[in-house]
């Protein structure tokens, strides 16, 4: 029988990556040393899709390089209008104060010989992103703020569900995935901040932990706030990368375009006006991939060497730093050779596109108490400074809320409930192992969810996984670590469930790849200008909802909405699909 | 024919509610710990590693990739102050 360690606290953050980092830091800023825990599943100081470093900020909104209310315009044309303006701009307001933060605790950006911020340009419309050519160390610095702001850090605990007292959150459930703890942690309030579901499609290469995310990303935030009855939104938004075939780390438009590189087709031709990674973009990528112009490759050779040697220096030293022994095992190089890229699986991700818990301007979830920031939370094309942004602005907010919270009651079934479900694995130890459970899953969601879409393979998709609900009853774990994994099936097959129940709703086709419907491959805003919302509904079954766009703060014109559409190089041939294609 | 029919009808029920068996298998994996230079009682790649995939060999009383779930991150080799760890790309992506 496993112990169960019980906690006080006034704010719980679950996940110490980017997001979690900024929360805990600003919540424990405001309160008694102790009363706020981060709960990490990994160990915080490698932890989060910036584990070993990142290169750049891709979405910086800089005095004198780029305005908010440009930003905003950017994003909601990238987006093709879904998205909640306010929730936009707040983070475009406060992103620069973050980013100065950041400066002083040591972050290194690239400035220009007169000091100023060295900011490049890779989006479609506007210039934000800022190279950090030292960004190995950022993770270090979160950690060491963190440590001296003195929250209470608890690694290797990985949360289960939420505890909910009457509508509200009462805090957390998990277990400690080395000893098997059963944790439980009542809070006023609790911040979601548990990343990407990144281990959603399988990578090409059927590696399970081959992907473009962290694989410690499993959707443990999309399932814990949709148990606890939070809407998410855009889940039809998937994530969908470019990236170098087989390895599935980024080719880095962001870091390799600014000094000359960019996406070609077999040809050697460009056939994409913009590297910035958006749904049209991924779409003509996916074309020419299939089309008999493909593959697509990464083309460097052009530059001069000195401009490779600095390409090198930065991509081998943060994100994916890996990626040098793979270019020389397949004997391949930079000065000399394409490099090979691909699609990556699908996820669902608000970092890179629009799928997400629903958030609104104070990171506010649809539960009060609840609270989501980073990949998670849908604030449309947020990446890594808009994590950190909202980190901060969710631990402001939670704050107010906690002043008045009445300390909940009567949660004792709920906890007895939640052990019994989480350790039942213990109890099959020659039950069908976690691999194989979760190998079946994603591939199911490859054959059936990848775009293109259609109603018939999104249904028999759906099937798949309400099945799958059985076969996790037969899944068995050995010791503390494969029960973390067994959990993590389950929290991949809740987000397999609605990516393809939230893919059946929405009958168009937008954000170019990342929801082309076959059956229906117009954008139809008469009809779906709307966002697409889903929840546990009361008998406990999945349900769709429909909620308004919020009039723009900042307005577009019609003609600027589509402003992200037709990326294709103008005297490019048009890409004839082959035989191979869908 | 019937008799074919009928005993597959029969093993299919029985293929449904019989147990589960297992086999061991032998995985190449991709975290290589030079056994000379990684010091006994020191936890820092296992600390470090984002999926927990190392753990301390009970046997070498060193550290040793216990569960094939390497993110080839190089977390744990640039860490360790020894220099005792090489990650391969894994096979499957080689």
């Amino acid at each position: 029988m496993q112990q169960t360690t019980t906690l006080e606290a006034d704010i719980v953050v679950i996940g110490g990556g980017s997001a979690g980092s900024t929360a805990a830091i600003a919540a424990q800023q405001a309160l008694p040393r102790g009363r706020v825990i981060l709960m990490e599943k990994a160990h915080i100081k490698r932890s989060g899709a910036i584990a070993i470093g990142m290169d750049g900020l891709n979405n910086a909104i800089i005095p004198g390089h780029a305005t908010p209310e440009q930003y905003v315009k950017e994003i909601t044309m990238a987006n093709d209008g879904i998205v909640n303006q306010r929730a936009i701009l707040e983070y475009a307001n406060n992103s620069f104060a973050m980013l100065q933060e950041l400066d002083g605790w040591g972050v290194k950006f690239q400035k220009t010989p007169s000091g100023d911020y060295d900011v490049k340009k890779v989006h479609h419309k506007g210039s934000y992103v800022l190279p950090m050519p030292e960004g190995y160390d950022l993770k270090k610095i979160l950690t060491r703020v963190l440590k001296r702001a003195g929250a209470r850090v608890l690694n290797r605990v990985m949360a289960t569900r939420l505890l909910l007292d009457g509508g509200r959150v009462a805090g957390v459930l998990g277990f400690d995935t080395r000893d098997g703890e059963f944790v439980v942690i009542n809070a006023k309030a609790v911040i979601l901040c548990c990343g990407a579901s990144g281990r959603l499609g399988l990578p090409a290469s059927g590696y399970l932990y081959g992907t473009y995310e962290n694989p410690a990303n499993a959707g443990d935030g999309y399932s814990l706030a949709y148990h606890a009855g939070a809407e998410l939104t855009g889940i039809e938004c998937f994530q969908i990368n470019p990236l170098i075939k087989d390895y599935n780390g980024p080719a880095c438009a962001y870091v390799t375009g600014p000094l000359g590189g960019h996406t070609v087709n077999a040809r050697g031709h460009r056939f994409i006006q913009s590297d910035y990674w958006s749904g049209h973009m991924m779409l003509e990528f996916h074309r020419e991939l299939h089309s008999e112009n493909g593959p697509v490759y990464l083309k460097l050779n052009h530059l001069a060497p000195e401009t490779i040697t600095e390409i090198e220096r930065v991509l081998h030293r943060t994100e994916r730093p890996s990626r040098g022994r793979f270019h020389q095992g397949r004997q391949k190089a930079y000065c000399d050779d394409l490099v090979e890229m691909h699609v990556s699986e699908i996820g669902l991700c608000s970092g890179h596109s629009g799928s997400g818990v629903w958030v609104n301007e104070r990171g506010e979830t649809t539960v009060p108490g609840l609270y989501s920031a980073g990949d998670m939370a849908c604030v449309p094309h947020n990446y890594l400074l808009g994590a950190l942004t909202y980190g901060k602005l969710c631990a402001q907010h939670a704050l107010e809320h906690i002043k008045e919270v009445a300390p909940p009651s009567g949660l004792d079934d709920q906890i007895a409930a939640e052990r019994e479900r989480v350790f039942a694995p213990l109890s099959r130890p020659n039950g069908i192992p976690h691999h194989q459970f979760e190998y079946k899953v994603r591939r199911f969601v490859n054959d059936y969810l990848q775009p293109p879409k259609t109603e018939n393979r999104l249904s028999v998709g759906l099937a798949h996984f309400l099945r799958a609900s059985e076969e996790l009853e037969e899944v068995g774990a050995n010791n503390p670590h494969e029960l973390m994994r067994v959990m993590e099936g389950h929290f991949i097959r809740d987000c397999a469930e609605m990516a393809a129940r939230a893919s059946l709703y929405r009958r168009e086709s937008r954000w170019g790849l990342y929801h082309y419907r076959l059956d229906y491959p117009e954008m139809d805003d008469r009809r779906w200008f709307v966002h697409v919302n889903l929840k546990k509904g009361d008998d406990g079954a999945m349900q769709m909802l429909e909620r308004p766009i919020d009039p723009y703060v900042v307005p577009l014109e019609a003609s600027e909405l589509r402003g992200y559409h037709d990326l294709r190089v103008a005297d490019a041939e048009p890409a004839r699909e082959g035989a191979s294609a869908a | 024919m019937s008799d074919i029919a009928d005993r597959e009808t029969v093993k299919a029920d029985q293929a449904r509610r019989v147990g589960n068996a297992q086999t061991l298998r032998r995985y190449d994996v991709p975290v290589i710990v030079d056994q000379t230079r990684c010091i006994t009682g020191c936890r820092i790649c296992i600390d470090s590693c984002p999926v927990d995939c190392l753990s301390v060999n009970p046997e070498t009383t060193k550290a040793h990739m216990e569960f094939d779930e390497c993110w080839y991150c190089l977390a744990c080799e640039i860490d360790c102050p020894k220099d005792a760890i090489t990650v391969k790309i894994p096979f499957l992506l080689r």
